[in-house]
């Protein structure tokens, strides 16, 4: 089974990166493609049954916190028999969209200002150092000189919040960004190679 | 009962407005309101994920190509595989019948490295490079009334950050006499001043992060305060 898997993977990596060099391939690539796709949405599904099966559990146990597990196996059972019977385009789906996820994944977001805030401050009250103050700094910086203010922008901060913007941010995330993709690119060819197998074949 | 567009909206707003400030009840401490938003909010948000996935995806490639798609016998035939591979993964569901999913995760896995190998080359590699590259173009800033020295300066200091970025993530090192690693003189002073530069672009992403979760509580305040105003005005 072991080296089943690993030769289903490194066989479907490899005609799948074939196919972005080699013409022939693109055709099998494709097909590829959507059955990995489809896959992948029957692994979603799979996925969110098995959040059902975890917290139906916790429910059947009478585990603290049991009350929160039986209102998400509820709220996620009622949209899921709803979503299959309406399809996601029904207004009620939408009603759940626009008055539930789209409000709640804001008011989250909205509250990440107060943590932020507070993590700066712990930051600033735990480790003062040369990289808290130039990233804090930084950041009170870019902050100022992008806000819009009453009496318009702040000459020199803003022209100064720009520079570091474009010119020493540009540098630093282009680094991160290119050890990210060698980062992807070892971890990729790990896989192709058969040495990483994250799919349960060690 | 038929339900009007105001009506609909007004129940919407109400639902939105209630999760809203149960969210906001976090700022007290973590609280059974809030955590009955949350819950609900994971509830929904998966339960629509599935739907998304079944309708938008499996539907449309599969099941309805399948049973009523105008395609070739072999088309037909090859649709079976991930049907297949759709019955297998669906076994993980199953702790004893799990290890059958295996095989459908590592065609999974292998997909995926070999699209991560690509897309990082053509989507991050090679533009970022030609990125570093590019902003040495004198031409190409002249155009954008950007003077010789300063297109040269800030494209040296965007190579340097990038370079030196690099060199900080590079933790070769070899053991001193007293058994101590330590890393190559140059090699620390170059990472040292990566450090900072890593600091900055931090303090950008920290910035910008900031600024969004602050327009997403104002937008969050303001369907607070229309919600209230139109809702009394319903009563005047």
């Amino acid at each position: 089974m072991r080296i089943f898997t690993a030769l289903i993977a490194i066989t479907a990596g490899i005609l799948v990166l074939f196919g972005y060099f080699i013409p022939a391939f693109s055709g099998l690539q494709i097909l590829l493609l959507n059955w990995a796709i489809i896959l992948a949405g029957a692994a979603a599904i799979v996925g969110v049954f098995n959040l059902i099966l975890v917290h139906s559990d916790k429910v059947r146990r009478s585990e603290k916190g049991s009350v929160y597990s039986a209102l998400l196996v509820i709220s996620l059972v009622a949209t899921l028999i709803f979503g299959i019977i309406l399809r996601p385009g029904h207004t009620i789906m939408k009603m759940v969209v626009s008055g539930i996820i789209v409000p709640s994944e804001a008011a989250l977001m909205g509250l990440l200002t107060i943590s932020l805030l507070y993590a700066a401050i712990r930051l600033l009250r735990r480790r003062v150092d040369l990289m808290s103050i130039i990233f804090l700094m930084t950041a009170a910086f870019v902050i100022l000189g992008t806000a819009s203010l009453p009496f318009g922008a702040i000459p020199l901060v803003s022209d100064f919040s720009r520079w570091v913007t474009e010119v020493l941010a540009l540098g630093g995330a282009r680094g991160i960004l290119i050890g990210v993709s060698l980062g992807i690119l070892t971890t990729g060819l790990r896989v192709l190679f058969g040495t990483d197998r994250p799919y349960g074949g060690n | 009962m038929v339900l009007t567009p105001q009506m609909l909206d007004l129940i919407v707003g109400a639902i939105s407005f209630l999760f809203t400030v149960l969210i906001f009840s976090y700022v007290l401490g973590d609280n059974p309101l809030f955590r009955i938003a949350v819950y609900i909010f994971v509830g929904v948000s998966s339960g629509y994920i599935a739907v998304v996935a079944f309708w938008q995806v499996i539907w449309p490639q599969l099941f309805y190509p399948l049973l009523f798609g105008a395609i070739s016998p072999l088309e037909k035939g090859l649709l079976l595989v991930p049907l297949f591979g759709l019955a297998l993964i669906l076994m993980k569901i199953s702790p004893r019948l799990a290890g059958l999913a295996r095989i459908v995760m590592a065609f999974i896995v292998g997909v995926g490295a070999a699209v991560a190998i690509a897309g990082s080359l053509s989507g991050t590699l090679i533009p970022q490079i030609m990125g570093a590259i590019n902003a040495f173009d004198i031409v190409a800033a002249g155009a954008r009334n950007i003077g010789f020295l300063e297109a040269i300066t800030n494209g040296s200091i965007v190579l340097a950050g990038t370079v030196f970025t690099l060199i900080y993530f590079h933790f070769g090192a070899r053991a001193k006499a007293d058994g101590t690693m330590h890393r190559f003189g140059l090699i620390e002073l170059f990472a040292w001043v990566g450090r900072i530069f890593i600091g900055i672009t931090l303090g950008v992403v920290f910035a910008g992060v900031y600024s969004a979760a602050l327009t997403a509580l104002i937008e969050r305040f303001s369907s607070l305060v229309n919600f209230i105003t139109s809702f009394l005005g319903n009563f005047q």
